[in-house]
């Protein structure tokens, strides 16, 4: 499947809460190295899809192909070790625990030492801990929280916490990066910075970045393809141009006075 | 070369001391303290400049940089005077039009633009500075897909330094040795407050005095530790950082991350430290939160231990007494439990020459670090002659800033002006004759004078005390000048003073105040003391008020010249509001609404009577509103220098 350079395959998916459709028949392919936004209205289904994409739901119908792994088949802590990393809406978080410790427990995906030579922290252990240290170090230069390396993640403000749970799913060293309203309740300012952080992940490393924001402008300015979803349907996809002046989009968005008042 | 004239001298010198044996700078990197040798610094150097010679540079160009504090901003620098070049600081929040106005004016050819943030800065501008051949960056977080041949990393830099190095091995050194004293070392751009910024020229022979008068009066050893934070295109960073470090071989330290200043400044315990008056405020403030989020234990401690500090250094300090058995044995317990803990947990540790600079300091913040054993002197400077006066040993007083280093000269003009000289003041302006005659001077003996523009008297021991720019100072009828910010700001830190309005114009002979006191201190005062009152306008009356506040009034009137005192004072019945309009909603003075409603106290403080009849109206906590009449006395200050009149 990598050879045509799609790395996941959503197909035909659809999803349904007691007889509600949260998703219906959404097919969509994430290309190898790009920017994808998913964008709608609230309730829209955007969130809930990335949850089948993780498998914290079991889509009703279709499949999720991840180069090559059907995911709906796949636990969750699975999906995370294929490359799979994502942030949450509402950041999830070790709230106890130092911006440090979060981010190293997100290595324990690539710990390969065992349990007695962990508790002496010697030999191999040792080694691979640093190693650890030095991702995680790397990662923590790169989002510029050097200055809340050793803060207690609870006691931080929302925006640097959203910050650290970015730097969590990198330290997972994912493929594909799943990321979930990034910017949601962020000043300008720290918006910016974070749609800076995205554009340098994606042009240092070329992950592939699947993402759902509100906020329109910034999609725009940073996504390569645009997918638009409104009540669980697809309605359109294609490249920020496009979308912008689609009139099905629109009309989600801005309901359909205004198109009539158009015309 | 046994005294180096020139920064890249020196840093040749000390690499010739030193080599690999010793760290030069260190470098907090992916969470780990990176060190460099005066080799590795030296090497750097060396390697940058002849790159930079590579890429077309000639002796006397300017070369601008805009960056952080780092080893590769310090090497940038000395590269470029190594090359015999003058280095042009930027201040890193400069937004675009400034960095143009500074970069065109000072004929910059090539930029060092530390990250994409500048370099973003610079590509925005790029049409408007033909002049810049390339910009040089050194971190390349965000800029590996920029693709833009007019940027080039330090690293490609220096690659073209090492191909000219093997051709021409002895070039740098050559270059080095043709530099001399005279010689520019950069520009500091002044940010005026009004017109445009100018471009102080600094030469190496002022930085290399200023920082051997500093030295001379605060020794520094090879082995201290300075954490350099201070904005780099800052004179004083230049100076107390650089220069300091080339001559003495102190170590510098540059932090992690512009946010983590406070943090690594703890891990390195630097001996001197350079803050300003409104950080060691902070850093008071941070420890009573601190302290209310801490355990009992700590808490019970501080309680106790405090009052300890504060009364050993009060003896010591302000009293100048010797310190008794009892109290040394009790301070000594505080030392451990206490003062040494805080003062690690603040970076003090080893502090020595703690230095505070800009606004005058609160004197009850100075207490405080005195009790827990960090005396905090005042430094007063500018970039056009770097260290005018500071408190030296223990010789630190309030309201002073201290005297001037050997080598430095002050004078205070007809007009209250504070002037300057000595080897640190500069050339001039760049490209700014008007300026520059304006503001230096020659003498008949031929030496060179600065006229910084700040009033000022000295004192009878020598201190300068700085009043106020010369422009913000008012004129008596006398012909003589006062400053109202001045006593304004020193009355307000006394605990029992709320609110000051000082008058004097030239229709009036001498300075007067309306004063507000502080209801809450000023109540819990008369309570201890078992004084009755009842409302404000009782207890600003009572005559034993007036004399709580004439103590702090004469305590102010006693540091400045006779003819600029406070005379006469009123202690008003009500506290000047913003709600009628007394006050702005920053809480500033309407002075001349003010003068108006209380123009019959400012009569009759002139006038000479001793009471004024006055009525206020009063809104009173149920709503209703009322009228009170009351009487409000003046008080009037004896002044020994003065003749009194005859009674």
């Amino acid at each position: 499947m990598r050879t045509d350079g799609i790395q996941l395959c959503v197909d035909d998916v659809s999803l349904n809460f007691a007889g509600i459709s949260a998703l219906l028949y959404v097919s969509l392919e994430a290309r190898q190295g790009e920017i994808l936004a998913i964008i709608g209205p609230n309730g829209a289904g955007k969130t809930s899809l990335l949850n089948c994409i993780n498998n914290f739901y079991r889509p009703d119908k279709g499949r999720i192909i991840f180069e090559g792994h059907d995911l709906t088949r796949l636990p969750p802590h699975r999906i995370a070790q294929l490359g799979i990393a994502r942030t949450f809406q509402n950041i999830a978080l070790y709230t106890g625990l130092s911006t440090l410790d979060n981010l190293m427990a997100a290595r324990h995906i690539h710990m390969r030492a065992g349990f007695l030579q962990s508790l002496l922290y010697w030999g191999p252990a040792q080694r691979e801990d640093i190693a650890h240290r030095q991702v995680v170090e790397e990662i923590i230069d790169f989002l510029e929280i050097e200055h809340i390396r050793k803060a207690i993640v609870g006691t931080l403000p929302y925006g640097l916490r959203k910050r650290v749970e970015l730097g969590r799913a990198l330290a997972m060293e994912p493929r594909l990066l799943l990321l979930d309203e990034p910017m949601s309740g962020m000043s300008q300012e720290e918006k910016e910075d974070m749609a800076r952080f995205i554009l340098d992940i994606h042009e240092r490393h070329g992950k592939t970045i699947l993402l759902i924001e509100h906020d329109m402008g910034l999609v725009m300015d940073i996504a390569d393809r645009v997918v638009v979803l409104d009540f669980g349907l697809k309605i359109a996809e294609g490249p920020p141009e496009e979308i912008r002046h689609n009139e099905a989009v629109i009309r989600a968005y801005l309901g359909e006075d205004m198109t009539e008042g158009r015309e | 070369m046994s005294n180096p004239d020139t920064l890249p001298k020196s840093l040749l010198a000390g690499y010739q001391k030193y080599g690999n044996r010793k760290v030069a700078m260190r470098k907090k990197d992916l969470g780990i303290w990176q060190s460099y040798t005066w080799q590795d610094s030296y090497e750097q150097v060396r390697q940058l400049s002849l790159g930079l010679i590579s890429l077309g540079l000639k002796r006397g160009d300017k070369v601008c940089i805009i960056g952080d504090n780092d080893p590769q901003y310090f090497w940038a620098q000395l590269a470029i005077q190594s090359a015999g070049c003058v280095a042009v600081g930027i201040f890193t929040d400069s937004i675009p039009p400034e960095i143009q106005y500074i970069v065109h004016h000072s004929d910059a050819v090539l930029v060092f633009a530390k990250d994409q943030e500048q370099c973003d800065k610079l590509l925005e501008l790029r049409d408007q500075v033909p002049a810049v051949q390339r910009v040089i960056y050194w971190d390349d977080k965000g800029l590996w897909n920029y693709n833009e041949p007019w940027l080039i990393s330090l690293e490609q830099v220096q690659g073209l330094g090492r191909s000219l190095d093997a051709e021409q091995p002895d070039l740098f050194e050559r270059s080095v040795n043709q530099g001399c004293g005279e010689d520019l070392a950069g520009f500091c751009y002044t940010s005026g407050t009004t017109g445009l910024p100018k471009g102080a020229m600094i030469s190496h022979g002022n930085l290399i005095a200023g920082c051997d008068q500093t030295i001379q009066v605060d020794p520094r050893l090879e082995t201290d530790e300075y954490m350099s934070f201070l904005p780099p295109a800052w004179i004083t960073e230049n100076t107390l950082g650089l220069t300091i470090h080339l001559r003495t071989g102190m170590v510098v330290n540059f932090p992690e991350a512009p946010e983590t200043v406070q943090q690594n400044i703890r891990e390195v315990a630097p001996q001197s430290l350079l803050f300003s008056a409104r950080l060691w405020e902070n850093m008071v403030a941070m420890v009573q939160v601190k302290l209310i989020e801490s355990t009992w234990v700590n808490r019970l401690l501080y309680q106790i231990f405090m009052p300890v500090g504060h009364k050993v250094a009060g003896l010591r300090f302000e009293e100048r007494k010797p310190v008794g058995l009892f109290w040394r044995f009790l301070h000594t317990l505080g030392e451990f439990a206490v003062f040494q803990p805080l003062r690690d947990k603040l970076g003090l540790v080893s502090v020595k020459s703690a230095y505070s600079s800009g606004a005058a300091l609160n004197p009850d913040v100075i207490r405080f670090f005195r009790a827990i054993g960090v005396n905090i002197k005042q430094l007063y400077g500018s970039t056009e002659a770097q260290v005018h006066t500071l408190h030296t040993g223990d010789d630190v007083r309030f309201e002073t800033v201290g005297v001037p280093p050997p080598g430095m000269g002050i004078k205070i003009a007809e007009d209250g002006e504070i002037l300057v000289k000595g080897a640190t003041v500069v050339r001039g302006y760049y490209k700014n004759p008007e300026a520059t005659e304006k503001a230096f001077f020659v003498d008949q003996d031929g030496q060179r004078w600065y006229r910084t523009g700040d009033a000022g008297h000295i004192d009878s021991d020598g201190h300068l005390i700085y009043l106020d720019r010369v422009k913000e100072m008012l004129t008596l009828s006398s012909g003589e000048k006062y400053s109202p910010q001045y006593i304004e700001g020193r009355l307000k830190f006394s605990p029992y003073i709320r609110n000051v309005m000082s008058i004097g114009s030239e229709d009036s002979p001498f300075v007067t105040a309306l004063i507000n006191i502080d209801f809450d201190n000023v109540g819990r005062w008369a309570e201890r003391q078992g004084l009755p009152y009842t409302t404000l306008v009782d207890l600003s009356q009572k005559p034993e008020v007036y004399e709580l506040i004439r103590r702090d009034v004469e305590e102010v009137n006693r540091t400045l010249p006779p003819a600029a005192r406070v005379r006469k004072f009123v202690l008003l019945h009500k506290e000047f509001d913003a709600d009628e309009g007394e006050l702005t909603r920053t809480r500033k003075l309407r002075r001349s609404l003010l003068g108006e409603r209380y123009g019959d106290m400012i009569a009759t403080m002139y006038g000479g009577g001793d009471r004024v009849q006055v009525q206020a109206a009063v809104k009173y906590r149920d709503g209703r509103e009322g009228v009170i009449e009351t009487t409000v006395r003046i008080a009037t200050l004896e002044d020994e220098m003065t003749e009194e009149k005859p009674a």
